[in-house]
């Protein structure tokens, strides 16, 4: 599904943000990119989704050459990945069958097909009954199960995760965890990036250790 | 239709409706651009229309030496006839042309009563087929007939009609340049109303580009945006310039037709209505353009 050859990375300062990264991610892997605040792990993820441009190296996403990329055929990797994001990056004045029905909308699905598959996506995150609420009406657990589900409507390959718990208490974070877990089982591949330890030691999943932009452990 | 193009539609409205004040806005500055321009197109098309009429009037007088040969005249005669763009050949002799003076002048001056002899000479007055070549038809065969033999001179009010035709570039070059000056500044004015409007949804913007929109997607309700803004200036723009043009037919025609030999104070014409709409439509679309392409450009290159 990933692969990342001596990835470098710099915003112009001395010491690189990523450095020398390598690593695989297989089709179908639940993975967990760690390490402290500062490390990097953002930086890796905006790089994969081509967020940002990076210096040197090779990034393969689902076939696809990172590198190659311009900025008018950047949607085809933005359509294999699907995004969750921190601070959930909910449209406010939509609901939340239309926040979902958004990612469908902007692909040019037809009617008939947003309605089917934001119905479904709600249904896997357990938002049905708040459909027709407001982001503002919602508490943080829930509006991230919004963010989860817009990022999986599209059926994409590959699911980043970016801090989704930071927000969160430990009970929350927890239904979130097993809400991915349950994603992962239906065959996406899932990267979460999280500097919660208690997490890391519970989940018996691999890990890739981030250390001020270099790779400890793949 | 399908759904994506009206998807597009319902967008470029819900944009509009979210930003009614500057979508407002901008339409008023561009209708008022668009009716000075107007103004001046009116003005140029009603004088195009006077001079053409007076076009219609203008013959070439060739005026003969007193000593012209026989042959010399014959010469002359031949050239006339031998210019198929010539429609009417009319000889005046010199007594025909002192008969036609005195009577339309003797009871206004003693001068020409106590004038014993005739001063004027023997002259040919020729019509041209019209067309639009018509003035340089008259022009071009005037230079080459009055250095003929015989030809004393040769008279068809040129001064005038150069200072006219002069005067009308100079009118076309002033609309031209006045409409560049113009059409900058509606470009500049639609780009920075799309650029507020992206501003004001700069949120689900940046989220389409994450989620995989195409800019396709992301460009066409900015430009249909634009494209309506320049359209709806310029539609207001012809309707206030047609009242215009109704109020000076209303209260001037009649001086007009007196003044300028029964002038029809006219509005556009379809090629000009059809060029200040297809401009509101290019204007729309390189001011959106600039913008979006400009947001996009600096959105993926953060």
């Amino acid at each position: 599904m990933i692969k990342v050859f001596n990835l470098y990375k710099s915003y112009g300062g001395i010491a690189p943000v990523l450095s020398d990264i390598s690593f695989d991610i297989q089709d179908g892997e639940f993975v967990f990119l760690t390490g402290q605040s500062g490390a990097g792990k953002t930086t890796l993820f905006k790089v994969l989704f081509g967020w940002e441009k990076f210096d040197r190296g090779q990034i393969l996403v689902g076939g696809i050459n990172v590198g190659k990329l311009n900025e008018k055929n950047l949607y085809q990797l933005r359509r294999k990945v699907g995004f969750v994001f921190q601070d959930y990056k909910l449209l406010m004045k939509k609901t939340v069958f239309e926040n979902v029905a958004f990612a469908q909308q902007i692909v040019g699905a037809n009617m008939k097909t947003v309605r089917t598959k934001t119905w479904n996506a709600l249904k896997n995150v357990g938002l049905v009954k708040k459909k027709d609420s407001y982001p503002s009406q919602l508490s943080g657990g829930e509006q991230q199960r919004v963010s989860i589900a817009r990022a999986i409507v599209n059926d994409p390959e590959l699911i980043l995760a970016d801090e989704p718990t930071g927000n969160l208490d430990s009970e929350i974070s927890k239904e979130i965890f097993a809400l991915f877990e349950k994603i992962n089982q239906q065959g996406k591949t899932i990267i979460i990036a999280t500097h919660s330890a208690e997490i890391l030691r519970k989940k018996e999943r691999r890990h890739l250790l981030l250390k001020r932009g270099k790779l400890l452990q793949s | 239709m399908n759904l994506f193009s009206f998807d597009f539609i319902k967008t470029t409205f819900s944009n509009i409706k979210s930003n009614k004040q500057l979508f407002s806005l901008s339409v008023a500055t561009n209708f008022i651009a668009f009716t000075v321009l107007g103004i001046f197109f009116l003005l140029f098309v009603n004088l195009d229309i006077l001079f053409s009429s007076w076009d219609k009037h203008i013959q070439l007088i060739v005026y003969l030496d007193d000593k012209i040969s026989n042959p010399n005249k014959k010469k002359i005669e031949l050239l006339f006839n031998s210019n198929d763009k010539i429609d009417s050949i009319f000889f005046v002799s010199r007594d025909q042309a002192w008969e036609s003076f005195r009577g339309k002048f003797s009871s206004k001056s003693n001068f020409v009563t106590s004038l014993n002899f005739n001063p004027l000479p023997d002259s040919y007055t020729l019509r041209f087929a019209s067309g639009p070549d018509r003035l340089k038809n008259i022009r071009d065969f005037s230079e080459k007939i009055k250095n003929e033999n015989g030809v004393e001179s040769v008279e068809y009010g040129e001064k005038w009609i150069s200072r006219f035709e002069q005067f009308m570039i100079f009118l076309r070059g002033f609309i031209l340049v006045f409409g560049v000056v113009l059409f900058s500044g509606m470009i500049l004015i639609i780009s920075n109303t799309i650029k507020l409007s992206i501003y004001s949804r700069k949120d689900e913007i940046d989220l389409m580009t994450l989620l995989g929109a195409t800019h396709q997607y992301i460009k066409v309700p900015l430009l249909l945006e634009g494209i309506l803004q320049g359209v709806s200036g310029s539609l207001l723009a012809l309707v206030s310039v047609k009242l215009i043009h109704l109020y000076i037919v209303f209260w001037f025609q009649g001086s007009l037709e007196s003044v300028f030999r029964g002038l029809e104070f006219q509005y556009l014409t379809k090629p000009i209505i059809f060029s200040v709409i297809s401009t509101g439509i290019i204007v729309g679309v390189l001011g959106s353009s600039i913008s979006a392409n400009q947001f996009l450009h600096r959105h993926n290159s953060e």
